[in-house]
């Protein structure tokens, strides 16, 4: 049964938003429970060897119009490599769905600055944006403050929840999150009372990403993962999604696999295509293989910053042809980094233990 | 006394606030440099919640400068996901939120999500929600560091994204469906403010000394309670100032910025 918070009484929100809020029609903004249960039952289950290239593997899931779920979290594990060859290959009108991110946003942001005929972003289901210690992401304000992308806010936990919710095969999930707050009035939650406690209790809907991007330290050829540090939302992602690229810094063997399973956070099973991709995180942080490169985020946010403040893009897309165009592959844009760099990245992170036996 | 910077105060009051044998969820900067004094100092039994996915980590390698670092996962006693967190927050077991905010009012709900204008074509878009939301509904209470504006402790936030006591009905939190029990300390480099248990509003508790209640409310734009035992903040010891410079901020990320 439909119910409220008393948030009415307390937001400064327009009663004309609120309305318009009120009256829009639910429609999930990737695939519906539905779709993502035939596109899972469609998939060939034997464990196949799924390594592949990423020029290879995004041609053929990246798609115009599809909602991209972006794994990780701020400046962790973030799926740059993936990001890199989304842009080189264009995709338009995209839906982004993520909790928290930073670099993978901002750099689909900034192509779409460059050629919006090549990369551009409609919409974004987030819970936040920015790069923390660093700073706010200019490029959402741009987007934002002149009205080019639509946002749907919820907290952190709603979107890890909503992709829960995808992951389980279910089409909403009840959180104690966002009642009472704006977001109630804003996102596609609703309030119900519950049919068991008679209390309040907000509803989010399930998240399934068309595609699922993960970056992870371990997996073998058919996708069985291990993640070390944080997992972030990257098991849900990858579950929810009806396709899943992963990169990992390693390949490792199916016998080390079946050694440990209950080390396996994503089974292969909902994992389409593997590149084994080192610092495929690059420039965020890899637990156990690399910590985060501050100076790179921060000489790409100045860029981004810049353009913000000036609407000069040109240097943008001087680095966006060299690092991005210029490149065939990842690697190539990680060649022109100073091996110091890296080898500093992997030294400040190789202390943390992972097991890869 | 020594002398301190206006990050230190916010930093070390925050450590003051916390009390032993609790678990914190902590939002990145100052609220991690309070906790890990706290833990060297009062508090050795308080850990943390980083909200990427870990309990109890040992910062060994230095303050985490994201709550998602890999640093934040260093010996951690639990290392999961977002889900894992959130969820034994949800579920009682994290006693404090630790966060910031742009605005706040009288009741404490607390805006990050938007500044000026209207939420579809705001003057000041900032990044959003985070964890913020989640722990101000599901930690017991609510810690919140802010800066001591007129335009930040408002009348009216522009967009409540973290849940307070909303319009002080002693139902709002109910009704709203969430968990905790909601606002408890907000702290400031000039005063520290709770609230009152009957009208949930904003209570100056302290003030930095040579400081007057007169001072503070000059600051913001809503009429403040003044609690009857008015007192001074306690100001950081020269032990608690080579802790905080040497142990928990050597970089000096946050304790060095300036004030705007």
């Amino acid at each position: 049964m439909a119910a409220k918070s008393l948030i009415r009484n307390v937001t400064s929100l327009s009663s004309e938003l609120i309305q318009k809020k009120e009256q829009a029609k639910f429609e999930y903004w990737g695939a519906t429970p539905a779709e993502a249960r035939r596109a899972a039952v469609a998939k060939k289950k034997g464990l196949h060897d799924k390594r592949t290239t990423l020029k290879e593997a995004v041609a053929r899931y990246a798609k115009d119009g599809m909602n991209l779920g972006l794994g990780g979290f701020v400046n962790t594990r973030t799926p740059v490599a993936i990001v890199h060859e989304i842009i080189r290959h264009g995709a338009r009108n995209l839906t982004l769905s993520m909790q928290s991110n930073s670099i993978c946003c901002e750099l689909l942001a900034a192509a779409m600055i460059i050629n919006p005929d090549h990369v551009s972003i409609k919409r974004v289901e987030l819970a936040w944006w920015g790069y923390e210690v660093i700073g706010i992401a200019p490029l959402l304000r741009h987007l934002v403050q002149n009205g080019i992308i639509e946002l749907d806010d919820y907290t952190n936990y709603g979107m890890s929840a909503r992709f829960k919710a995808g992951s389980m095969g279910i089409p909403f999930i009840p959180t104690r999150d966002h009642g009472g707050s704006d977001m109630e009035l804003v996102n596609r939650g609703r309030m119900i009372e519950c049919p068991f406690t008679g209390e309040n209790i907000y509803l989010v809907p399930a998240c399934h990403p068309d595609l699922g991007i993960v970056h992870v330290q371990a997996a073998d050829m058919h996708g069985n993962a291990r993640i070390f540090g944080a997992l972030c939302t990257c098991p849900e992602i990858a579950q929810a999604a009806v396709h899943t690229i992963m990169t990992c810094d390693q390949i490792i063997p199916n016998a080390s696999i079946r050694q440990h399973p209950n080390l396996t956070e994503i089974p292969y099973a909902v994992v389409d295509a593997v590149v084994e991709q080192p610092l495929g995180a690059y420039p965020g942080a890899s637990y156990g293989y690399n910590w985060f490169d501050m100076p790179e985020f921060l000489a790409f946010r100045g860029m981004c910053d810049e353009f913000r403040k000036t609407g000069n893009k040109d240097k943008l897309k001087a680095w966006f042809d060299k690092y991005i165009f210029g490149c065939e592959t990842f690697d190539d844009f990680l060649a022109t980094r100073p091996y110091k760099t890296i080898k500093e990245l992997r030294q400040r992170d190789g202390v943390q233990p992972i097991i890869l036996e | 006394m020594a002398e301190y910077g206006p990050f230190e105060m916010i930093a070390f009051t925050g450590s003051r606030v916390l009390e032993d044998n609790k678990i914190v969820f902590v939002g990145t900067g100052l609220p991690i440099i309070g906790a890990m004094h706290a833990q060297l100092t009062h508090a050795p039994s308080l850990n943390m919640i980083f909200e990427a996915g870990s309990l109890a980590a040992i910062l060994e390698q230095g303050m985490p400068l994201s709550v998602g670092d890999t640093r934040a996962f260093r010996k951690a006693v639990f290392a999961k996901g977002l889900c894992s967190v959130f969820e034994l927050t949800q579920r009682g077991y994290a006693d404090y939120a630790f966060i910031g905010g742009a605005q706040v009012d009288m009741y404490g709900n607390i805006g990050s999500t938007i500044e000026g204008g209207d939420y579809l074509h705001p003057t000041v878009r900032f990044p959003g929600s985070g964890g913020a939301g989640a722990m101000a509904a599901n930690c017991e209470q609510t810690i919140a560091i802010m800066a001591l504006e007129k335009r930040r402790f408002v009348n009216k936030v522009d967009f409540i994204t973290s849940i307070g006591f909303g319009d002080g009905s002693p139902d709002y939190r109910r009704k709203a469906g969430v968990m905790g029990s909601g606002p408890y300390r907000v702290i400031t480099n000039q005063a520290l403010f709770g609230y009152d248990e009957n009208s949930r509003r904003m209570v100056l508790l302290e003030v930095l000394p040579g400081k007057t209640a007169k001072d503070i409310q000059e600051l913001v734009s809503f009429e403040l309670l003044i609690s009857p035992d008015l007192k001074d903040m306690v100001e950081p010891s020269e032990n608690d100032l080579k802790l905080l410079r040497e142990k928990c901020d050597p970089d000096g990320y946050f304790l060095k910025r300036k004030v705007k």
